[in-house]
């Protein structure tokens, strides 16, 4: 532990979060927003869908260190998989990976929100 | 000195610096001061009790009051419960209100609080948005039964100095009692309880290089001003605090209190130049508020809002340093400081804000490290945070 109230892996990711950042509007690219400064956490994803399948995806964040490391690690997670993957993916997983405080579960919902609505986007657009 | 971190939490508190230390060790050690100082029956007795007398003489210098003002307590929290209490108590046939402001400490508020809960009323004034109670503001507030005013001198969390000269004479005047936590004033700004006319002044060692655990609460003399203890017992210290005087963390206290008064001026301008350093390399990230008055402010304290960062990945990615933040719990509470708030910033600023404070060992290489990581990490994180649209 580098601090008692965060594990490595979060202080790893949140030291060094990969895929920060968005994706320009374009063919292909798909995108989903969920939360508020004041619910305590906004997510913004963005991806770009190629052959049915995500083949690049970008996160950012105004939130938790916790919420930059599950950006981090989802956006990671989220290349090769396909639109049933984001809508049925859950937040439990990666808050147990995380050793997410209870008191901040409404923060992964929020992240779970922002998933569906990439979903969302992906059925919109093709 | 080695440090895991840059200790930048000066104001929370101080280390005891190594010749206090070396005064209370050979308190500890000498093989004739470990008689009870209320032992004046004996020799060991006597000479613990003029040690602490000796030390009584230091605080009352470093405050301008006379020894026998001088009353000890285990810190400011007690010394504020006492002044508060000890007042509202055992005067309440004078009058039932009390006016304080709503950036006092919580040592302060919180005996308030209980006081209401007795039948008192409270009057909690909201300050400038530079963090200033203005004396008309508390002219305005007081009423045929105000009892008391309390009124801090320096604001733990932003720095800013209150006119408590200017109250004293308003509450001099107008026969209502004032009483000053001065916790964060001493070793930093004139405190003359004479001059000021305070009535009551709540003082602590740890935050002026002396030991955690002792402090002292001045109770104005002429004329005399009677209190109800907290304590009941052995009737030390004139029957208002009971309890076996502990020798060592008073010569401490004392030691450390010459210290303040002799090396303030010195210690100041060197601090009000490493905060202006410090402020000189935040400010270059751009999107910061400076919290309280910009020139009405003690030299060691530095409060800032980051805008476009969440508060508690702003204190992770600095925890190199060691700051506070207003904030009341750093995982799952999101409620910001109640001091930024009182000062008009919103719950999300009073969260993304940070507390630098600087002290007597604080180095030009720890204000160049801070502002190193500020530089690094601000834009950093400010780059996840861009939502774009």
């Amino acid at each position: 532990m580098s601090d008692p109230g965060y594990s490595d892996l979060v202080a790893e990711h949140f030291d060094r979060p990969r895929n920060v950042g968005a994706l320009a509007p374009g063919p292909g690219v798909i995108s989903g927003r969920a939360g508020s400064p004041e619910q305590g956490a906004e997510f913004r994803l963005t991806a770009r869908v190629v052959d049915g399948r995500i083949a690049e995806a970008r996160f950012q964040v105004f939130g938790c260190p916790h919420c930059v490391a599950a950006g981090s690690i989802l956006t990671g997670m989220l290349v090769g998989k396909d639109r049933d993957f984001l809508r049925t993916w859950s937040w439990r997983e990666l808050a147990s990976q995380l050793n997410l405080p209870t008191a901040k579960r409404g923060r992964f919902l929020i992240l779970e929100d922002a998933v569906r609505a990439l979903s969302d986007n992906w059925e919109k657009q093709f | 000195m080695t440090h895991s971190c840059i200790y930048l939490d000066y104001a929370a508190s101080t280390p005891v610096d190594p010749r206090v230390a070396q005064a209370m060790i050979e308190c500890l050690q000498a093989a004739d001061t470990h008689g009870n100082p209320s032992s004046m029956g004996h020799e060991l007795g006597r000479r613990a009790r003029a040690l602490v007398e000796k030390a009584r003489a230091q605080v009352a210098s470093a405050i301008g009051a006379q020894p026998q003002s001088i009353v000890w307590t285990s810190g400011a929290t007690e010394s504020n419960n006492l002044a508060l209490f000890g007042v509202a108590l055992l005067h309440a046939d004078k009058g039932r209100h009390i006016v304080t402001s709503k950036t006092e400490h919580k040592a302060v508020l919180d005996p308030l609080k209980q006081l209401e809960r007795q039948g008192f009323t409270v009057t909690y004034l909201k300050p400038q948005p530079n963090g200033i109670v203005t004396p008309e503001q508390i002219a305005e507030a007081l009423r045929p039964d105000t009892l008391l005013v309390s009124l801090m001198h320096v604001n733990n969390e932003i720095g800013v100095i209150q006119d408590v000269g200017a109250v004293g004479r308003l509450c001099r005047e107008r026969g209502v009692l004032l009483h000053v936590d001065a916790a964060q004033s001493i070793g930093k700004v004139d405190v003359n309880v004479e001059a000021m006319q305070i009535d009551l002044l709540s003082m602590t060692a740890h935050k002026v290089y002396g030991p955690k655990g002792v402090g002292a609460l001045y109770v104005r003399k002429t004329p005399p001003l009677a209190l109800r203890p907290l304590l009941y017992g052995g009737g030390q210290e004139g029957g208002l605090r009971s309890g076996t005087l502990p020798t060592h963390q008073i010569v401490g206290m004392g030691a450390a209190f010459a210290l303040a008064t002799s090396e303030r001026e010195a210690d100041a301008a060197r601090l009000r130049s490493l905060r202006d350093r410090l402020w000189q390399g935040i400010r270059a990230v751009g999107a910061v508020d400076l919290n309280g008055d910009p020139e009405q402010r003690v030299a060691n304290i530095l409060n800032v809002s980051f805008h476009g960062v969440e508060g508690e990945s702003l204190q992770f990615a600095l925890r190199e340093l060691a700051v506070s933040t207003g904030a009341a719990c750093s995982s799952g509470s999101d409620e910001g400081s109640y001091v930024l708030r009182a000062l008009g910033r919103d719950d999300q600023l009073a969260q993304s804000s940070l507390r630098f404070s600087l002290g007597r060992f604080t180095t030009e290489a720890d204000i160049e490290a801070a502002i190193a990581a500020v530089q690094r990490e601000v834009p950093r994180l400010r780059e996840i945070a861009k939502l774009s649209p």
